[in-house]
């Protein structure tokens, strides 16, 4: 009796980690796919890129240079220069790492506290599950924008106080997804066997529920960091995200709609593409992720 | 089916009494307490005393609630010291232009979405439909401000189709469609393309998954043309889910009018709500934040129930 239940329990870590063979079908579909190794490809090298930025160029920071604002590009400048005469290549790589890490901790805060809801919703059911549901309904009711400018009118100045805005008002629907993937596999057997074993419900989620719902985990976050760096990107444009003199993708965007009309109209190509490229592969490379994972 | 409307009309009254608390919680978590930001930052200490006496911040929490629900219910959404108004009448000056520019919005997301996505969908994996895929993958993917902001420099500026923002020309004050219109293109538009990108997505991605339906299998099966199978079998089911998409598409479209109203200084609700940010006027953002979220719960029971109506299954469960 015993021995069979621990088999049982053997069978929710290989569902959860997956097989050796599953493993190589996952990286060899993977390998198939241009698109998303080119994404993935794309992530790694912009995160370097922004992290150790005088890898890339000669430039070794942001100097104020006025007698030479708004200068188009040259070999100096590869993307020229700001209205202060900062290097733009500089402030755009700068701009990354605010904005790579607003994406990534937002996504994760975001996705901690929506795991952590949907995985009790949906173990517990009954009056908890209707109530953290509700709540859930509720908080959905109200705009997200509304939501973060309310929270940002109240706590905006630090780029912390941004990361915990976006993530407390991102985490509603990933909590939904969540909760739908633990309904499924709190009917395992597995599930029953731990339980037989006199494992306590905190084990239980932690061993067992959360990392066989990893799949749908990963795959939201991934497109949570994609929400989060758009999210940025309204709030900075609205004036109440990231705070000159610091640069984000966001700020750099809507400050390069008044270069525009000071005839710098280049400055409003380089911080909109690494955007729309970032957002573009961590939105396919969740694609990619939701279409493959657990098959 | 009266049951089934009844229970559901029943249902969004626990969310719609949610809605209100989570929002009258909101003020309260505001830093100096709930009467310093009613108050604006400027408020004198006495000032704050009166207002904290008047609105009844030193009584208990749950019969502060019961007030202030009970003023709303009175259609009262409280008096902004910032702007010195009723609340009532600054959403008032707004929401008809909002609504405005949201249905544009909605009306062009339908009008193009719903064709590409079916047209996607007949011409599977075609040139037409992979390129038309990768477009709206970057919509999807863009910061709106960004979209808004080429569509000035292309079409306000450079061709001088459009103008670059406003609700009509300032010379004119008796109501002017055509000048509306003309300043309601840009706009909407905006708003527009993350909806016509997801749900061109949605109504393709469902196509395609219910021609692999047994019915459709079984239309194919008795000969009838594909063109048939899609337009007659397949195209309905796959619009009826369609509808809930449309009901929680209002909070998407009410954020979406924040950005949009900013960059073509279009004055409506999203503006006044970007305005009473910065104004850290907290009075007008309750009422605003009470106001659409009770929108939003009516607009997601007005789906349900025609979902009810469109597809019996749904009030059997």
């Amino acid at each position: 009796m015993e021995t069979s239940l621990q088999t049982l329990l053997m069978e929710s870590s290989i569902l959860a980690s997956g097989t050796n063979e599953g493993r190589r079908r996952f990286w060899r579909r993977f390998l198939r796919t241009p698109l998303a190794v080119i994404s993935v490809a794309w992530i790694a090298v912009i995160s370097a890129a922004c992290l150790f930025y005088p890898i890339v160029t000669h430039q070794t920071g942001l100097f104020t240079d006025v007698a030479h604002s708004y200068a188009a590009p040259t070999q100096n400048h590869i993307l020229g220069t700001d209205g202060l005469g900062r290097d733009e290549f500089v402030r755009v790589l700068l701009g990354g790492r605010i904005s790579l890490l607003v994406g990534f901790t937002a996504a994760l805060v975001a996705m901690v506290i929506g795991t952590g809801v949907g995985a009790i919703s949906g173990f517990y059911g009954g009056v908890i599950d209707a109530i953290l549901m509700r709540i859930v309904d509720v908080l959905l009711s109200v705009p997200t924008l509304f939501l973060l400018l309310f929270l940002a009118a109240m706590f905006h100045g630090s780029v912390v106080a941004l990361i915990v805005v976006i993530g407390v008002t991102s985490w509603l629907n990933p909590s939904r997804l969540v909760r739908g993937e633990v309904l499924t596999i709190k009917e395992r057997l597995y599930v029953e066997a731990a339980r037989a074993l006199g494992a306590v419900d905190a084990r239980i989620l932690a061993r067992h529920v959360i990392p066989n719902a990893a799949g749908t985990i990963i795959t939201t976050t991934t497109f949570m960091i994609a929400n989060a760096m758009l999210a940025e990107t309204a709030l900075s444009y609205l004036g109440i995200g990231v705070r000159a003199p610091t640069p984000s993708w966001g700020n750099l965007l809507s400050s390069a709609q008044s270069d525009v009309f000071a005839g710098a109209y280049w400055l409003i190509v380089p911080a909109g593409l690494a955007i729309l490229f970032t957002v573009t592969a961590l939105n396919f490379i969740g694609d990619w992720l939701r279409e493959n994972v657990g098959q | 089916m009266t049951s089934f409307l009844v229970k559901r009309v029943l249902w969004s009254i626990p969310t719609l009494i949610g809605v209100t608390i989570l929002t009258f919680l909101l003020i309260h978590i505001a830093p100096g307490g709930p009467a310093q930001a009613l108050g604006g930052e400027k408020a004198t200490p006495a000032q704050i005393a009166h207002l904290t006496h008047v609105l009844g911040f030193d009584r208990p929490l749950a019969e502060q609630y019961a007030l202030w629900a009970n003023a709303l219910v009175h259609g009262d959404f409280g008096f902004s010291y910032i702007q010195q108004a009723p609340v009532r009448d600054l959403i008032a000056q707004r929401l008809p232009q909002t609504l405005l520019l949201m249905g544009a919005a909605l009306l062009l997301s339908i009008v193009i979405a719903i064709p590409l996505g079916v047209y996607q969908a007949y011409r599977q994996n075609s040139v037409f439909d992979r390129t038309a895929s990768s477009f709206v993958f970057l919509a999807w993917s863009m910061p709106t401000f960004w979209f808004g902001t080429i569509l000035i420099a292309l079409f306000a500026v450079t061709l001088r189709w459009f103008p670059v923002g406003g609700l009509q020309t300032i010379d004119t004050i008796a109501f002017d469609w055509p000048s509306r219109l003309a300043h309601l293109a840009m706009p909407a538009s905006t708003l527009a393309i993350v909806s016509v990108a997801g749900w061109s997505r949605y109504i393709r991605g469902s196509m395609v998954e219910q021609l692999r339906e047994d019915y459709a299998q079984t239309a194919r099966a008795k000969g009838l043309p594909q063109r048939t199978v899609l337009f007659k079998h397949v195209l309905r089911n796959a619009l009826i889910p369609f509808i809930t998409i449309l009901g929680s598409s209002i909070p998407l479209l009410f954020s979406g009018a924040v950005i949009t109203e900013q960059i073509f200084a279009y004055p409506g609700m999203g503006q006044l709500f970007w305005q009473s940010a910065v104004d850290r006027d907290y009075a007008t953002l309750l009422g605003m934040t009470v106001l659409t979220a009770i929108l939003v719960v009516l607009g997601n029971l007005a789906a349900d129930l025609a979902y009810g109506i469109v597809d019996p299954r749904v009030r059997y469960e």
